[in-house]
């Protein structure tokens, strides 16, 4: 099985790197299963989630391997729905979102641009400054403490706040701006326009795809946000929409773990309510996954490149 | 005179530091406060005089924390659990990289790598969510076993398997991300290489070994370096959503400790914050060496991206 193929002479070389040949040898299918069974391996839970989400109670305690209903029922979103604890969490993340990414996008713009600015007094020791904070941290006790005193305990904002600039997408920033040429930002400001002015009128419409990963990378981070949220706020009508889906499956399979409440006293169906909790959580991220995907390959060569 | 200049310097540069000035004070608030809020380790923390005001007392706490057993543990028990992280996910992309590189059925390859880098971008929460309800008792797998006539496993609740459940998981949620890095480097290396290997005659396994593995061997060294250096930190979301009771002990890593000891018992902030000092000092020295080393062997470092997948 060797590979003994003629080349062509001319043309031939970059056959095999471009595109695929005819013949295909049986070290692809090799490749190809091990790799289908990996992703397998990935898509089948997520089918196994869907199919509960949308399983009627007898049915799914007749079928042990569930992957598509024959029944088809939305009653586990509607207990979802009337469990409550999904909405607030929902309700809760949005705000989170609609107030945490502008002022991230605000903070990081602003910060990054200023960083690559070329040669001001200082500027190794502010990169310093923010390098710093990439390596070492105070943790989450002082942060606490320091939310306490500011009264920010059971507000939003100490969520907002203590996420409110991420040192590696502000450095994937500035090495974006620096990249720039300088040409732009000098004639702008021979006619008299300040820093500010050139960063909004001038950088800003040219930086379009790197606003749009950075808002993507801030948006998605916010979305997934729990565990500030569940050290500063105790409030039950501030959970965000993770916290939200914690509690409903996972501290059960806790106590059941402790076989606490084994028995379960109503007769709802809940694991479809929580299978269906799971995918109301998953929602948004599957619908702008397909962005994700190009931003965050090409964030990561951005960065990758220039850093 | 030098001085002077230095001055007008500043002051034409005074734009630019409005444009710092945001940033600075958000730092400085939420990242160098707490940082000298780390010195409550050497202080008894009284509630009404706050960080800044409670007074000194020393290397008192330190005391009692290298006292408490369960301190000593959890410090092992992290080192343990991320080694074996070093040794059963590490590999698991650069061999996902090297298989996809060499599948040449495009459309294949792309809905493949489509579905590896999709969990990567879930909370862990979702991902233990889905992962307990496919591997507890009425899960599909024991499903699966039930229906080839075995014993249902208890996976979740089972401290031998606990630590296999951490790296399956893992390579489950994130190995599928970080393969997207070295595919990146695959894809840098020199074409030039590929085409006289096949002129010489070389099979594809052998290009495989020969040419893509070398290639990349640089940012292998360096996503191992920086997963060394995020030995005492890795893993609390993951940990903190994947055990339970029965399994607690077993998954109770430094920062799972520090949250118990904090959030889930009467706090002693002082105390908590000696052991918080501990752990961020440590982790400094050994990122710190990590990126010398990582210099040192000619490469850039702790550069954000690479340094990103190495946290989640």
């Amino acid at each position: 099985m060797a590979e003994v193929r003629t080349i062509p002479e001319t043309s031939g070389q970059t056959v095999r790197r471009k595109r695929p040949l005819h013949g295909v040898e049986p070290l692809d299918i090799v490749i190809a299963i091990i790799l289908g069974v990996f992703a397998l391996l990935i898509v089948i839970p997520f089918i196994n989630v869907l199919a509960i989400s949308f399983v009627t109670q007898q049915e799914y305690l007749k079928t042990s391997i569930l992957l598509f209903p024959k029944e088809w029922t939305l009653e586990n979103y509607k207990q979802m729905f009337i469990d409550g604890r999904i909405w607030t969490g929902y309700r809760t993340t949005t705000i989170l979102l609609l107030i945490g990414v502008p002022i991230n996008l605000f903070l990081t713009t602003s910060m990054a641009y200023g960083l690559s600015r070329p040669d001001y007094p200082f500027k190794r020791f502010f990169i310093f400054f923010v390098v710093l904070t990439m390596m070492f941290n105070g943790g989450i006790i002082p942060m606490y403490l320091l939310m306490k005193q500011l009264h920010l305990i059971n507000s939003l904002w100490s969520v907002v706040l203590v996420y409110g600039i991420n040192a590696f997408y502000l450095i994937i920033m500035m090495n974006y701006f620096a990249n720039l040429p300088i040409a732009l930002s000098e004639s702008a400001k021979l006619d008299g326009a300040g820093e500010w002015t050139i960063l909004l009128r001038i950088i800003l419409p040219l930086s379009m795809p790197i606003m749009a990963t950075m808002t993507l990378f801030y948006a998605v981070d916010r979305w997934n946000e729990w565990f500030n949220a569940m050290i500063f706020i105790r409030k039950g009508n501030l959970t965000v929409l993770q916290l939200a889906l914690r509690s409903i499956v996972i501290d059960s399979q806790i106590s059941q773990q402790l076989n606490v409440s084994n028995i379960q006293t109503d007769k709802q169906f809940t694991e479809g309510m929580k299978m269906a909790a799971v995918i109301a959580s998953m929602l948004p991220i599957m619908c702008v996954f397909p962005l994700l995907q190009r931003h965050f390959v090409k964030g990561m060569l951005i960065g990758a490149i220039k850093a | 005179m030098d001085n002077n200049a230095l001055i007008r310097r500043i002051i034409r540069s005074k734009e630019t530091y409005m444009l710092l000035l945001p940033g600075v004070i958000w730092f400085a608030i939420f990242a160098y406060i707490p940082m000298y809020g780390l010195t409550l380790a050497f202080k008894t923390y009284k509630a009404n005089l706050g960080i800044f005001g409670s007074p000194w007392i020393g290397f008192e706490n330190f005391k009692y924390v290298f006292r408490d057993p369960a301190f000593m543990e959890s410090v092992w028990r992290t080192i343990w659990i991320n080694l074996g992280r070093i040794v059963f996910t590490f590999p698991v992309p650069i061999i996902l990289a090297l298989l996809l590189n060499e599948l040449r059925m495009q459309r294949y390859k792309k809905t493949v790598q489509t579905i590896f880098t999709f969990p990567h971008f879930l909370s862990w929460i979702i991902v233990a969510s889905v992962l307990i309800n496919f591997l507890d008792m009425q899960g599909m797998v024991n499903g699966v076993i039930r229906l080839l006539g075995g014993d249902p496993v208890n996976f979740l609740g089972n401290t031998t398997i606990f630590r296999p459940l951490l790296y399956i998981t893992d390579n489950w949620k994130n190995a599928g991300w970080t393969m997207i890095i070295y595919l990146a480097a695959i894809s840098g290396i020199d074409t030039e290489q590929y085409e006289s290997a096949q002129l010489d005659g070389a099979s594809r396994l052998q290009t495989m070994w020969y040419i893509t593995l070398p290639g990349i061997m640089n940012t292998i060294v360096v996503i191992l370096i920086l997963a060394t250096g995020y030995i005492m930190t890795a893993g609390f979301d993951q940990i903190f959503n994947i055990s339970n009771a029965a399994t607690a002990k077993a998954g109770e890593i430094l920062d799972i400790y520090i949250y118990r000891i904090t959030f889930q018992s009467a706090a002693d902030f002082s105390f908590s914050t000696a052991v918080s000092l501990f752990r961020s000092i440590v982790n400094f020295v050994l990122l710190l060496l990590a990126d010398r080393i990582c210099k040192m062997l000619g490469s850039e470092g702790l550069f954000p991206p690479i340094r990103r997948s190495a946290r989640k």
